[in-house]
């Protein structure tokens, strides 16, 4: 079956690659590209181990999408989640919390917290428990993934919270100046 | 699990994938979100030769206000853009509410209310895996006029899942089908066939381009059963709507999904609330009625003596609901 060219911007980086139309965007991240850090699970949508985050940050479950589909489109997945040599709030939380056992599903867990926090860093339970539902870990509970996807909301509020005292800050310079 | 080879069309427009319809016919497969499509191909339950991406047809992703104060919806859009939808939540907000309950966020990211509409009917014979059916013989589902579910069965018994569908129906919506020779409009009550193969009016050449919603005239409500709350199909979901007062019924509608491969209007208990209203003893009634009008055949992926109990809970649940709106 004839290949087909796309352009796919992964974690900023654009790459153009050859793909049949019957590659998953799982399967073109993980073998064309090595980025083993999305994991390949039930590949049947029900499992979330392969989530990744589309253009606006949403949860994309990459074994049920085409990568043909994703043409000019652009993905983040785990390994670009880090803030340069800093890891994401996110991903501190969960080794301070150990809401690790095996770790198989912790790339899953991140990318569908981050789609939540990404858009809300003040999530209810509920809003946890529904943004969470479609990522399962098999070894344990589910208390402290939720415990650090907590702690990381709190984080990102207290950075957002210095952002805007910053801005105010200079604002306040300004309104002194004039 | 990996996909089946085949060939991948994307049209630009709604006329240029139409066009594609009617050249390949039953060999073609139209694909949205597929949140569905995908995982059955993976399956090897549909291995269409061309697959048709509509996801480019910009006009199948709008949601519009109609003048007559119903609401037009592509079938393009997707659940989390449906579950977003502040218009959607004031004026249907049973619709709303099975949107939402449809599998997880990831899944609502990319399935659309078309998909979910036409969603393949399930059973826990074919729903596996090929090597798993392979140590059985067919059924209607592939090649043998066969089911394994109900011995001698003289057609398929998969059921339809689709959590939006009950609601649909008890709303009035129209679902338009578009071909090449033109647009068709069928009501939702209509959409549907008691045959778990073919179990919609869609024929091999068109496609649902849009849900046409009447303006709401009354109250609605929605209820799901599932195994669990989040990313699982239901075990049984109802929709009842009503007009007028709980006393004075004006006209009821009541319908069940997940029972069978259409989803169940239940005229028997809206009868009954119709004739007497909505009280204690009418929800009692009607809910006793929904569990006989079942039939011999329920759900396949929980025993029937457990799905009858829960056709009664859930119609009573939902029926309590809607009188405490009306209160």
């Amino acid at each position: 079956m004839a290949k087909q060219l796309i352009t796919l911007t992964v974690n900023g980086d654009e790459h153009e690659l050859a793909v049949a139309p019957y590659q998953t965007l799982l399967e073109v991240l993980r073998d064309e590209l090595g980025l083993i850090g999305t994991k390949r699970g039930c590949t049947a949508g029900s499992c979330g181990v392969c989530t990744v985050n589309g253009e606006k940050g949403e949860a994309v479950l990459s074994c049920c999408a085409l990568a043909v589909e994703w043409h000019g489109r652009s993905v983040t997945t785990v390994e670009g989640v880090q803030e340069g040599t800093e890891l994401h709030p996110l991903q501190k939380m969960f080794l301070e919390h150990g809401a690790v056992q095996c770790g198989f599903c912790t790339p899953g867990l991140i990318m569908s917290a981050k789609a939540l926090l990404d858009v809300n860093t003040s999530p209810t339970e509920q809003d946890i428990n529904e943004a969470m539902a479609g990522a399962i870990c098999r070894c344990t509970g589910h208390i402290k993934v939720k415990v650090a996807i907590r702690e990381a909301a709190k984080l990102l509020r207290a950075r957002e919270l210095q952002t805007n005292e910053a801005a105010a800050g200079a604002a306040g310079v300004n309104n002194g100046a004039r | 699990m990996q996909l089946p080879e085949f060939e991948y069309l994307r049209p630009k427009t709604l006329a240029e994938g139409l066009a594609a319809l009617a050249e390949h016919g039953p060999d073609a497969q139209i694909m949205s979100g597929g949140s569905d499509l995908l995982i059955n191909m993976k399956f090897r339950l549909d291995t269409p030769k061309f697959l048709v991406s509509f996801n480019d047809v910009a006009e199948l992703k709008a949601v519009e206000s109609l003048p007559d104060g119903g609401m037009s919806i592509g079938a393009g859009c997707t659940l989390t853009q449906l579950a977003d939808s502040e218009a959607l939540k004031e004026k249907y907000p049973a619709l709303h509410a099975a949107v939402f309950s449809v599998g997880s966020k990831h899944v609502r990211n990319a399935a659309t209310l078309g998909g979910n509409i036409c969603l393949d009917t399930r059973c826990w014979y074919t729903n596996q895996s090929e090597s798993w059916r392979e140590t059985r013989d067919g059924c209607f589902k592939t090649d043998t006029e066969l089911c394994h579910v109900i011995k001698g069965a003289d057609k398929c018994h998969a059921i339809n899942s689709s959590d939006s569908a009950p609601v649909l129906m008890v709303l009035g919506a129209v679902v338009v089908l578009a071909s090449a020779q033109g647009e068709r409009e069928v009501p939702m009550l209509e959409f549907y066939n008691n045959d778990g193969v073919d179990h919609t009016a869609l024929k091999s050449s068109e496609f649902l381009a849009r849900v046409v919603l009447p303006k709401p005239t009354g109250r609605s409500v929605y209820a799901k059963l599932a195994q669990r709350d989040g990313l699982d199909f239901a075990s049984g979901t109802f929709a009842a709507g009503i007009t007028g007062s709980n006393e004075q019924p004006e006209s009821v509608c009541l319908v069940m999904g997940s029972v069978g491969p259409e989803p169940k209007v239940l005229h028997e208990s809206a009868e009954i609330i119709m004739n007497q209203g909505l009280n204690d003893a009418t929800i009692e009634a009607a809910a006793l009625a929904a569990r006989g009008s079942l039939g011999e055949v329920t759900n396949l992926f929980t025993p029937s003596g457990y799905k009858r109990r829960l056709v009664k809970a859930l119609v009573k649940d939902a029926l309590n609901e809607l009188r405490e709106q009306g209160n």
